[in-house]
């Protein structure tokens, strides 16, 4: 770092720290978003990823797993199961509405699968029954830790009443969280007997399952078959497609807000330096070496900045996470590169404008008084 | 500087700052131009310096024509030669007095220790060993200038550039400033142009030349104002006798002072 460049920069503490704050806080934003935007992405997508099924089947139109407006019947489904390549299967009930425990609401989807072949069921039961009774019910953790509902409470959903016997884990998705149930309950309370949202199919050789989802859809136009990975990637796009542009936009805005910021401090430093830069001309500094010291202080001040937005983002969200259970946030190290990049970039664009008045100062003028 | 012409604007606006004028400066001598306001002092500095281009002429500084030079060649040549003292010291304010010699010793960066070394021996050399960490705000006028010198020593140049180095000093201070000059040039073998109103330094140049008019004249006869010290030429000046002697001025506004109270500006009566 050029001596100038360390002492216009540190003389003038407050400018620093406004310059530096600015990029702070655009970092921040910029990187908590992007970590919403992952953690939002992981969750809304986990359940359907870690379901042990190649395909799923439901009614035409049903691609994903919060579109459950599916209804097939079991005997239509039955067929499935002998097709070549199939190595078992298992119908799920899934019905997204809202379950109370007293006078708390909250959005729930009810899943009800089959103990027997486990497909459809919780990922992982972290604490209490790993299958429910007859009138028991599995709520997923994150349900469990928002609106403190915990083992032996009962909760009303589906017009009964249940009792929580267990917590699992995967079954968040954000806005909602799973619960579940035996399909014959879930049936019962739902009155479907018979009937089912959608049907699993587990196969021999899973590298075939796209030729088979095909061959089914050809098969019968009324039944929509989908790989596990499509059923997965539709269910994340049926919740992130909409926020996407939202996030790309405040996004955009961060990175101006953090741009007009080291923009300012950088020019206005400039600027008020301009008689300095003009000795510096005089004594015979070119305009590469000024040009040096307002590209150092701009990465400098990016640099501070994104340490401190970074590490903001690093201790904060865990934090944020326990406030607002809402805040689910996943940060990758590759965010925090794109992070970098973006943060590289806006310096060097509040570098150019000043140093365009840096060409312009003419040292003739330290001369005058 | 041969032959060097300085127009500015075009036509009717054309505004000639200097006219044709010859001049030469050699090591171990101190130069002083003095001259009216709007004689062309400034631009016959900066145009000494490398600063501006001539509009016609030469300028050889140290045996190199800087008229020839590309504009972005003259950087280093102004670095490498030419030793600026401005009127203002113009000091970098965020840098310490040994801070403003050292950042312009080679290329300005930051590693050096014998660069750290060169701007210790001139600050010491200047008397200024107990300020070497001060900023220039707590730095006196002299002091300041004193570390300008150092600057300007720093790269060990040929000529030295000295606009009106005592104008901000009090007498005491600008004396020593001046002596300085000249000791600089007769031991370091520089060559030293100094543009001044200051008759005192006079008393330390081997050579006054007069600008006026964009011309230097010889022929010319000057007085100091003994109201505000400037060198006047006594055929165009303002004047007054009194007591038997002739004073001259600057301008009405000093003739005017005077008169008010001679004694005071004259001295007792002889």
């Amino acid at each position: 770092m050029l001596l100038v460049t360390r002492k216009n920069l540190f003389s003038e503490r407050s400018r620093l720290a406004i310059s530096v704050g600015g990029v702070a806080l655009a970092v921040l934003l910029i990187t908590f978003l992007l970590s919403l935007y992952r953690g939002w992405n992981d969750k809304v997508g986990r359940f359907a990823e870690g379901v042990k099924a190649d395909i799923w089947i439901a009614t035409a139109g049903t691609t994903d797993f919060f579109a459950a407006g599916s209804i097939i019947p079991l005997d239509r489904a039955e067929p499935l199961s002998t097709l070549p390549g199939v190595e078992r299967w298992s119908p799920l009930m899934v019905r997204p509405m809202t379950a109370t425990r007293g006078s708390t609401e909250f959005d729930v989807h009810l899943v009800g699968y089959d103990p027997e072949s486990n497909m459809g069921g919780p990922l992982l039961v972290k604490e209490g029954k790993a299958e429910p009774g007859p009138g028991e019910i599995i709520v997923d953790e994150a349900l469990s830790h928002r609106y403190g509902v915990d083992i032996g409470d009962t909760i009303a959903a589906g017009g009964r009443d249940w009792k929580v016997v267990g917590k699992s884990s995967g079954g968040d998705f954000v806005f909602s969280q799973t619960v579940f149930v035996t399909l014959d309950q879930a049936q019962e309370a739902l009155q479907m007997e018979n009937l089912a949202t959608f049907v699993l199919l587990q196969l021999k050789d899973p590298s075939q399952r796209e030729q088979l989802a095909l061959e089914i859809e050809s098969a019968q136009p009324a039944i929509s078959a989908t790989t596990s990975d499509d059923f997965a990637a539709a269910t994340r796009e049926r919740i992130m497609g909409d926020l996407v542009p939202i996030l790309a936009v405040i996004l955009v805005l961060a990175f101006i807000v953090g741009l007009a910021v080291a923009a300012l401090t950088i020019y206005t430093a400039t600027v008020e330096k301009a008689r300095e830069y003009g000795i510096l001309k005089a004594v015979g500094f070119g305009n590469g070496y000024l040009y040096r010291v307002v590209f150092e202080q701009s990465l400098i001040t990016g640099l501070l900045g994104f340490i401190i937005g970074a590490g903001l983002t690093v201790v904060a969200g865990p934090m944020t996470q326990d406030l607002v259970p809402q805040f689910v946030i996943l940060i990758r190290w590759q965010d925090v590169l794109g992070v970098a990049g973006f943060t590289l970039l806006m310096v060097l664009l509040a570098a150019y404008v000043p140093t365009r008045r840096l060409a312009a100062i003419d040292p003739v003028e330290v001369f005058k008084a | 500087m041969q032959s060097v012409a300085k127009v500015y604007g075009s036509g009717d606006a054309a505004v000639t700052a200097l006219d044709s004028v010859d001049f030469e400066a050699q090591a171990g001598e101190v130069v002083v131009v003095m001259g009216p306001s709007g004689a062309g002092k400034t631009t016959f500095l900066v145009i000494a310096g490398a600063l501006l281009r001539p509009t016609s002429g030469t300028v050889e500084i140290a045996g190199i024509d800087v008229t020839r030079l590309r504009e972005k060649d003259l950087p280093a040549v102004r670095r490498d030669k030419v030793g600026f003292m401005f009127q203002s010291f113009n000091l970098l304010e965020a840098l310490t007095a040994l801070e403003n010699v050292r950042v312009v010793i080679a290329d300005g960066a930051t590693s050096g220790r014998a660069a750290m070394n060169r701007a210790r021996e001139l600050l010491n050399m200047l008397g200024l060993s107990h300020r070497l960490k001060s900023l220039p705000k707590q730095l006196s006028g002299g002091e300041k200038q004193r570390v300008a010198i150092a600057r300007a020593l720093a790269n060990n140049p040929d000529l030295i550039l000295a606009d009106e180095p005592t104008a901000n000093l009090d007498s005491r201070r600008g004396l020593e400033v001046m002596r300085l000059l000249r000791q600089i040039a007769i031991e370091m073998d520089k060559a030293v142009v100094v543009v001044s109103h200051d008759h005192r330094m006079r008393e330390v140049a081997h050579r006054v030349v007069w600008l006026e008019d964009g011309r230097f004249r010889s022929d010319v006869v000057t007085a100091r104002d003994p109201v505000c010290g400037h060198v006047v030429e006594v055929e165009s000046a303002p004047a007054l006798d009194f007591e038997g002697h002739s004073y001259y001025f600057c301008a009405e506004q000093c003739l005017k002072l005077f008169s008010a109270n001679p004694r005071r500006y004259a001295g007792p009566a002889r």
